[in-house]
């Protein structure tokens, strides 16, 4: 008889990352997400124009999705 | 041919037809008489199957919280035996004999639970980080609600077994299924609340942080905040719960407060979202639509659609689709990406619905964690 209950952890790995924005030039960086990372926390410096970033947004994605 | 030749192989083949007779009828037998007893056999082992998987992710949850309180939390002494006795914990929900002035009542149990568990988890730590305070709130009652669900599955499955009861067993065994998917995304979200990674769930609070940001904030209700803010010539309330910490805030009080208290006259309250995607829909997709657009007990809803329809405001929901796993585990990249997709319908709302001159409250519904304003 087949098994109704749902088998072993069967879910692609996912990667967090973190994105910074620029508010003035609007430039965005991607990195890895790392503990204490928050939306709105002030960021490194922007590489285009020095004013500092923000995370934007903090989101998973899979390992296969960013390649 | 002879004849008693003839005679032994009409009895062999009658053997034979003797034989599959019996076979068969002997199987019909079987399956009259104690077919539920085999389906009950078969749904016994695999409810066995499932309770176990329950049991492991119970326990795991119990120690993920626990290690969370001794190495995040520096947990002055060994938590361990506080964190049963938290587990256990049951919250009384009142009569509903006579309804009228229930939805108070619950509020007010609510509410004592919640500063209840508050208190209990700042007096374990020995660190008073409203962060990790949060974080530690939300992986007890991740790891509570486990604990009831192996609790409840267990119940029924001895019960079934005990009482010999076919129908109960063949409900636990369908059931199954979505109790352990259930129990997987519960069990998933511990690894996010650890880490401090927003949730699918804090999309609402992720659009309407742009608009908070650089604003001046003020506390309105318990753990939630508000800024004023101005967009095309209408003067926007934008609330949210106060975030980075894993808090979903009050914004049932925080409505009520700014219709009635401040005497602000929304000509709308707009009300953005996580909501439960069916099967077949796709993460991220937004949806418009009128009502008070917020999940949990029913209280917040309550409080808001009360305060909307004395003041005859009309509601508006922005919708962001993600399952149940999406929703209490790291934010998806569809979901994310949506939020600048749902600023551009709020923003349309606001215009379509509202003139220059008006006052609306916006509020962005969900968890915070890892969403600041």
């Amino acid at each position: 008889m087949m098994s109704s209950v749902p088998g072993a952890d069967r879910k692609s790995k996912l990667l967090v990352y973190t994105i910074e924005e620029c508010p003035v030039c609007g430039q965005k960086t991607k990195r890895a997400f790392t503990v204490g990372d928050y939306i709105t926390k002030e960021a490194s410096k922007c590489p285009k124009c020095s004013n500092t970033a923000r995370v934007s947004l903090v989101y998973a994605e899979s390992a296969k999705q960013s390649g | 041919m002879s004849i008693s030749a003839a005679v032994l192989q009409v009895t062999s083949g009658d053997l034979t037809t003797y034989l599959y007779i019996a076979f068969f009828g002997l199987l019909f037998v079987v399956q009259f008489a104690f077919g539920t007893r085999l389906q009950s056999y078969f749904a016994i082992n695999e409810i066995s199957r499932g309770l176990n998987k329950l049991r492991v992710m119970k326990d795991k949850a119990r120690k993920d919280a626990i290690d969370y309180l001794v190495n995040v939390g520096k947990a002055q002494a060994d938590p361990t035996q506080r964190v049963d006795q938290f587990l256990d914990y049951v919250t009384i929900m009142p009569v509903d004999i006579d309804p009228s002035g229930l939805v108070g009542k619950i509020d007010h149990v609510v509410t004592t639970n919640n500063d209840r568990v508050r208190a209990e988890v700042g007096s374990l730590l020995n660190q008073n980080n409203p962060v990790t305070v949060s974080i530690s709130e939300n992986l007890l009652e991740v790891a509570t609600s486990l604990n009831q669900i192996h609790k409840i599955v267990r119940h029924f499955y001895l019960l079934g077994k005990k009482t010999n009861s076919y129908f109960t067993l063949v409900q636990l065994q369908m059931l199954m299924p979505m109790i352990i998917q259930e129990a997987d995304a519960l069990l998933n979200a511990t690894d996010s609340f650890r880490m401090g990674e927003p949730v699918g769930d804090g999309i609402g609070p992720v659009v309407v942080s742009r608009f908070m940001a650089g604003k001046e904030k003020r506390v309105i209700a318990k753990d939630t905040v508000m800024a004023i803010t101005e967009y095309k010539g209408r003067k926007l309330y934008v609330l949210k719960a106060d975030g980075p910490m894993a808090y979903v805030g009050q914004p049932g009080v925080a409505i009520q407060k700014i219709v009635s208290e401040m005497g602000v006259k929304p000509s709308a309250i707009v009300m953005i979202d996580a909501a439960l995607k069916l099967e077949g829909e796709k993460t991220g997709e937004i949806a418009e639509g009128v009502g008070a657009a917020i999940g949990g007990i029913g209280v917040e809803k309550f409080q808001i659609e009360e305060a909307a329809t004395k003041a005859k405001v009309p509601l508006y929901a922005i919708l962001v689709k993600q399952s149940i796993l999406e929703a209490i585990t790291v934010m998806r990249k569809e979901i994310a990406e949506a939020a600048d997709k749902v600023a551009e319908v709020l923003n349309r709302v606001i215009e379509e619905k509202t003139k220059e001159g008006d006052e609306v409250v916006v509020a962005g519904i969900g968890n915070t964690l890892g969403v600041a304003q």
